[in-house]
């Protein structure tokens, strides 16, 4: 064998080693590259889903440490709000304060006892202990009450870290009822200037009922002292043993639970103490006595528990028969193993945790939803949950104290929140209702997508209704019927409409035509259905005409002669408008007398709904600019590519130009056309700043065309910055982003494989 | 085989369904006639702001409402004439025979610092005459709005005085007013960029030197760095002093001149010379005047800064933030959605897994843009501004730097909401070039980049750019994501500047869309805001319809070229 040395490559075919580094590293760089931008647009959806996941999560609770209590007959417990220094309130009315930090020796103030006032003189026969306002009330056996404020104050020593600090400010004994004979119940409602005191009395082997009110004297030192004001005595209200009692702050009334499962209820207007209802809350069960009543935050519900373990919550609201505040059963949650022994309601929101011996659960009262429950390894004789509903607290019947850790960042989120009928506090009925904000710390939230959703719908159907058929007889008529000369124009002009940003169709909406639409709405109704008549009219005649006439009007120049007629008729429909209203929407003005012709004033009272200047009329009509020129060009595309040779066929068949388009070629492209009336939906569905701008913004769940109402987008917009961040507000409209993702999602893929469909039938022709 | 008989009768019948070929008709013109009226009520209404209207002297018939005026007379522009609302009419005026008694005309009266608002409605049956009296000055003032006014005399301090009627006073007045705005321009020099320079120091010195102060002990270095920034901190204060000291000089002089002037209900006030902007005699203009001075409007308007809560002035800001926030997200939509289709058309195999893609990216093109406005807050913002926050600027917090809305945020945003709409575009474009050209190349021995390099991407390089221009035209209108992410109605600074690092990416800044929102909506009067929403609103959708006219032009312009150009 010759050792043959290859023929050399000639230079000119030899790549240069740059060239082909170059060329693997584009390849590469191409890649990495647009998989990741495909890869940063799916990273959309996830991030808006991990932002909502924690909404559906129930609380977690976890054992944290435990510590011994000295033993007493405890009947009460309370805490500040780091549970750093929980006091124990014996039923003698001597607080334990036991200090639960891990400080070393000097600082940690181990376990102290504070006696109130009252204690010292008489002895205590009655308690009662308000965490949220952190106030005590005592009787005592010989007719007299104090009132204690535990104050806590976080102070910050040099040592660093933080002390809680705690003094008690408390009234000196009053005297209630009659002199001498022991209070057995007391109650205690404080906001501001009205405070009122209820207490249930042992007389003479029965029980009497009465109030105090009480005032402060203000003095140049600040708030004096508590005196009483005036006593009543509401003994007549009842007829049995009063078992439990209790006053909302509010200090408007007294609720009393008898021993026989009545609960009464005396209204107190400031004067005067009237019984407003007597009501039963577990009527239908065997044994209808209640084993226990609290109130939840807020203090307008109740949550009572029967004997066999039924736990119900009952809220105060307008009934709208009798027109005034009263309790009505609202919420039923499952039953206990037996009578709640323990009950503990929370200082932020409407959870209550509640059980008896070893079964402890938490619920979330607006909700009707169980947070957590659990068989716990001991039984419970007290329970708190922590001010800052971060931490619940057990004392247990062998006198640990348990601490468990609660995380539960969301208590009011769920399925039933968002898209369930609830009753919520003050309301008589269920409803579906978003309120975010309201005035004070104890507002109910009202978190329901479901007004959110029918406003978002309400809004696509009135803009599909204008547009729609706008954009669909447009479309035939470009592709069908008009010059290709002239397309080339009246094409890009539509297209333009497309590019008019929404801000500027909103501004135009709300400021200029709202005003202009509401003034005139017989003339706009008018004017519409004249010019839409006109065209059928003026078709009919035209039809009829004589060969010689229709040979004046080149065939594709219909939509230029019909301008004239148009502007006639519309500018008649307007100018009749008025003369309309005149003889049918006429209201009478019942102070004057006076006949006035309006039809903003007509249509409340004929319907009972209302009108609004800025309603959905306004915003459907707005939102046709911006979905007419995108059905209309997706469609005008798809009548467009369908074959020629479909249309020659037909015409050459002797088919008038109207029966192919309608016979032909728009079966033919139905597909697509299809797939643009979803595009366009897709687009009026995710419209904010129109509907910002346009309507008043108000949720609302139905379809009066002459109110406005709010949408998922305009939603987010107005509530999103001020929105805490991560809190439920800002979770549900991450939600609510979610919701109208999907929304969009669907319609957009729906139209998208019909596109493709459609794609697929056109290659199979040619 | 027998032929059908022929039809009887001799009148050709009318092609079938002609009716509706109207009906279909009357669909495109109702669409075509919506969109010029639009386009025509905002031309009109825009361009109105800046034309330079006659001011009429309004006699009544009667004293009905003796507000903005003395006895029977009032001054003012005259903006338009309708129906009065029915709700608002006695039951005198709704039984009246002459309808004039249920209109009402709108008139811009001016003078706010006078008369707390500056329009008016006054009944259009009691107006009697309407003359246009030749001596009324209309200045446009720092304050209060515009005045409309009779002028009494200039004075100076130091006792110069001439009289309304002197043949010197129009010229002095002009030649001051000239003056004064030079003046403004040099104070504002001064407090702008002098003077902000060292306030933009002194805040970083100041954020150094709390560092330190907090601090328990310092290391010698760390004691020898804040003595520096001590003495730096003085060196800047001592710059400072004779800056502030020149601008307050200014300041005095721009008080030295005193207009005294008559309104119409009587009453005789004065301003200083310094407070006019600009003024003119409304009804002594020829009609090339008011044309000069109405490009002199626009251009203020174009050119200026807002005042008085974006009411009056210019939009300057707005238009500049517009422009800033466009190009930083053509900048980042650009490269990635080349890349994406490039990817998507050249390199990736065209199976399910592209076509679920190409789903996915057509579906995003139509989520919604406050969809993404949401993402952009809680991704960009909080996530990921607060991380640069806590690992770059810690000593600023808890004032957040990136960790609030700013205009790389919302560019960001923005870019991600239209980076479909340039992959769509691109691959397209790519699409159209011919596979002969790819093959020819490729056979000709170049390689796969070499051949996407030099033939493909010069090849389909206009339809990337009507991708682009398509994809700025949707960025600079839109207002819904903005608003979450860093759009505020007014912004202290521009996000570019003379100052270093000259762009400031952590900034918020004003955006057109959004000033016509805020103003709109947001103002405490909307009457007194309109014409500057109008006059806004014309200037984008000016800029919107041009970009998007140039994105047709060139689509179309491409459509003929490739369908000579295939083989």
């Amino acid at each position: 064998m010759t050792n043959r040395t290859p023929k050399p490559i000639p230079e000119r075919f030899i790549v240069k080693p740059a060239t082909l580094w170059f060329d693997r590293f584009m390849n590469h760089f191409i890649k990495v590259g647009g998989l990741s931008i495909i890869v940063a647009v799916s990273l959309i959806f996830v991030f808006i889903l991990i932002q909502i996941i924690p909404l559906f999560r129930g609380a977690r609770v976890a054992p944290d440490r435990t510590m011994p209590i000295p033993a007493d007959d405890y009947i009460a417990l309370g805490s500040d709000e780091w549970s750093e220094l929980p006091f124990f309130l014996t039923a003698d009315g001597a607080l334990r304060f036991v200090d639960t930090t891990d400080l070393p020796e000097p600082y940690h103030r181990g376990i102290f006892t504070r006696q109130a006032g009252i204690a010292q003189v008489a002895d205590v026969t009655a308690v009662e202990f308000n965490p949220y306002a952190s106030h005590l009330v005592l009787g005592s056996n010989d007719g007299r009450f104090s009132i204690v404020d535990v104050v806590y104050r976080a102070t910050h020593p040099p040592r660093g870290g933080r002390e809680v600090q705690v003094t008690l400010e408390e009234t000196p004994p009053l005297r209630i009822g009659r002199e001498g004979h022991p209070l057995r119940i007391v109650a205690y409602g404080d906001r501001g200037a009205r405070k009122l005191l209820a207490a249930a009395q042992w007389v003479d082997e029965r029980y009497e009922l009465h109030a105090a009110s009480l005032t402060q004297r203000q003095t140049l030192m600040g708030a004096g002292e508590l005196s009483v004001e005036q006593t009543f005595d509401l003994t007549e209200h009842i007829d049995r043993r009063p078992a439990f009692l209790l006053v909302p702050p509010d200090a408007d009334g007294v609720v009393i639970g008898q021993d026989d499962g009545v609960v009464r209820y005396v209204h107190f207007d400031g004067r005067r103490f009237t019984l407003r209802q007597i009501f039963e809350p577990f009527a239908d069960l065997d044994d209808p006595r209640i084993a226990s009543m609290h109130f939840l935050l807020g203090d307008v519900s109740l949550v009572f528990t029967a004997h066999n373990g039924a736990q119900r919550v009952f809220s105060l609201f307008r009934d709208p028969d009798k027109d005034m505040r009263i309790w009505g059963h609202t919420k039923t949650f499952p039953d206990l193993p037996g009578p709640a022994t323990f009950f503990s309601a929370a200082m932020r929101n409407k959870g209550f945790l509640t059980g008896r011996e070893r079964f402890a659960t938490l619920r979330y009262s607006t909700t009707e939803n169980i947070r957590w429950e659990q068989e716990l390894p001991f039984d419970v004789h007290l329970a708190e949950i922590g001010p800052r509903y971060n931490r619940l607290l057990f004392l247990d019947t062998e006198h640990q104290l348990h601490f468990y850790d609660l995380h539960d960042p969301h208590p009011q989120a769920g399925w039933r929140t968002y898209f369930g009928k609830i009753q919520y506090e003050g309301r008589a009925e269920a409803e579906y209702s978003w309120q975010s904000t309201g005035g004070r710390d104890d507002f109910e939230r009202k978190l329901s997508l479901v007004p959110l959703i029918i406003g978002t719908l309400k809004g696509t159907l009135y803009a599909m209704i204008f547009a729609l058929p706008i954009a669909l007889l447009a479309a035939i008529y470009t592709s069908q019927f008009l010059k290709p000369e002239i397309k080339r124009y009246v094409k890009p002009t539509m297209e333009i409409m497309a590019s008019l940003p929404s801000v500027v169709l909103g501004f135009l909406a709300a400021l200029w035509l709202a005003p202009i639409m509401s003034n005139a709405v017989p003339s706009v109704i008018l004017a519409t259905t004249f010019v839409i008549a006109s065209a059928f009219g003026v078709g009919f005649v035209w039809g009829r005409l004589p060969r010689r006439i229709r040979m004046r009007l080149k065939p594709g120049y219909e939509f230029i002669a019909f301008v004239p007629v148009m502007a006639l008729v519309a500018y008649l429909g307007w100018r009749l408008g008025p003369v309309v209203e005149n003889a049918f929407f006429v209201v009478t003005d019942p102070d004057t007398g006076l006949r006035i012709a309006d039809f903003r004033m007509w249509y409340p009272r004929a319907t009972g709904l209302s009108f609004e200047q800025r309603n959905a009329f306004v915003v459907g009509f707005v939102m046709g600019f911006a979905v007419i020129p995108i059905i209309y060009t997706i469609t005008e595309d798809a009548l467009s590519n369908v074959p020629d040779a479909f249309r020659s066929g037909s015409l050459a068949l002797g088919a008038s130009r109207w029966q192919t388009a309608v016979r032909i070629v728009l079966p033919t492209a139905s597909a697509g056309i299809f797939s643009a009336v979803m595009i366009g939906l897709g687009r009026a569905v995710g419209e904010t700043m129109i509907v910002v701008m346009a309507t008043g913004n108000t949720p609302v769940t139905h379809l009066n065309p002459f109110t406005g109402m709010r949408t998922l987008s305009a939603n987010i917009a107005v509530e999103l910055p001020e929105a805490p961040y991560l809190g439920t507000l800002y979770r549900t409209l991450f939600l609510g982003a979610m919701v109208l993702f999907l929304m969009t999602f669907v319609v957009n893929t729906l139209a998208e494989i019909m596109r493709q469909h459609l794609r697929e039938r056109y290659k199979a022709v040619e | 085989m027998t032929n059908p008989p022929p039809t009887t009768s001799t009148r050709p019948q009318p092609p079938a369904g002609e009716t509706y070929v109207w009906v279909t008709g009357m669909g495109l013109t109702i669409g075509l006639v919506m969109i010029l009226f639009l386009l025509g009520l905002i031309l009109r209404n825009g361009i109105g702001v800046f034309w330079p209207r006659r001011v009429a002297e309004v006699t009544f018939r009667e004293e009905r409402d003796t507000r903005f005026r003395e006895g029977l007379r009032t001054l003012g522009v005259i903006l338009l004439e309708q129906d009065r609302d029915i709700r608002d009419l006695t039951p005198e005026q709704i039984e009246s025979p002459d309808p004039a008694d249920r209109r009402e005309k709108q008139l811009f009266i001016g003078n706010r610092d006078v008369y707390g608002q500056s329009f008016a409605f006054f009944n259009a049956g009691n107006i009697a005459a309407i003359d246009y009296p030749d001596n009324v000055i209309r200045a446009e003032r720092l304050e209060w709005g515009d005045a409309l006014l009779f002028p009494v005399r200039l004075h100076s301090r130091d006792g110069v005085e001439i009289l309304a009627d002197d043949p010197a006073f129009d010229g002095t007045l002009n030649r001051l007013v000239r003056e004064v705005g030079d003046r403004r321009r040099e104070i504002n020099r001064i407090e702008r960029f002098a003077i902000g320079r060292i306030n933009l120091q002194m805040r970083d010195l100041e954020l150094r030197e709390r560092f330190f102060a907090r601090q328990d002990a310092l290391t010698p270095e760390q004691e020898a760095e804040y003595a520096t920034v001590r003495q730096r901190m003085a060196e800047l204060q001592a710059e400072y002093d004779p800056l502030a000291a020149q601008a307050g000089v200014l300041r005095a002089r721009q008080m030295e001149y005193t207009l005294d002037y008559r309104v119409i209900s009587g009453e005789a006030r004065s301003m200083p010379v310094g407070h006019i902007v600009h003024y003119y005699y409304p009804n002594r203009l020829n009609t090339p005047a008011r044309v000069r001075l109405m490009a002199h409007h626009i251009w203020d308007f174009l050119s200026g800064y807002p005042r008085e809560a974006n009411t009056e002035g210019g939009i300057f800001p707005a238009i500049f933030g517009t422009f800033v926030m466009t190009l930083i997200m053509s900048i980042a939509v650009m490269p990635f959605g080349v890349m994406a289709a490039i990817y998507l058309r050249e390199y990736a195999r065209q199976g399910s897994l592209v076509r679920a893609v190409r789903i996915a990216i057509n579906n995003l093109a139509g989520v919604p843009s406050i969809v993404f406005g949401i993402f952009g807050l809680g991704f960009f913002v909080y996530l990921v501004g607060g991380t640069i926050d806590n690992l770059f600027f810690p000593q600023a917090l808890p004032t957040p730097t990136f960790g609030t809305g700013g205009i790389m945020w919302a560019s960001l945003t923005l870019a991600l909401m239209t980076v479909p709409v340039v992959i769509v575009a691109t691959e397209e474009a790519l699409a159209a070039v011919s596979r002969g050209v790819r093959e020819g190349s490729l056979a000709c021995g170049a390689s796969k980049w070499q051949t996407i390099q030099r033939l493909v991407l010069p090849a389909s390089a206009p339809g990337i750019l009507t991708g682009l221009v398509l994809a700025m035209a949707r960025g600079a209108g839109e207002v819904a994501p903005l608003m979450l992410v860093g759009v505020v109605a007014l912004a202290p600074n521009l996000p570019i500047d003379s100052m270093f690092p000259f762009i400031h990416l952590e900034r918020k800044f004003m955006h057109m869309g959004f000033h016509i929102y805020d103003l709109g909506f947001q103002s405490p009067d909307s009457e007194a805001a309109k014409p500057m929403v109008f006059a806004t609103t014309l200037v984008l959708i000016l800029l919107v319809v041009v970009l998007n006219l140039l994105a047709i032009m060139v689509r179309n312009h491409l459509r003929k070229k490739y369908a000579a150009d295939t083989f």
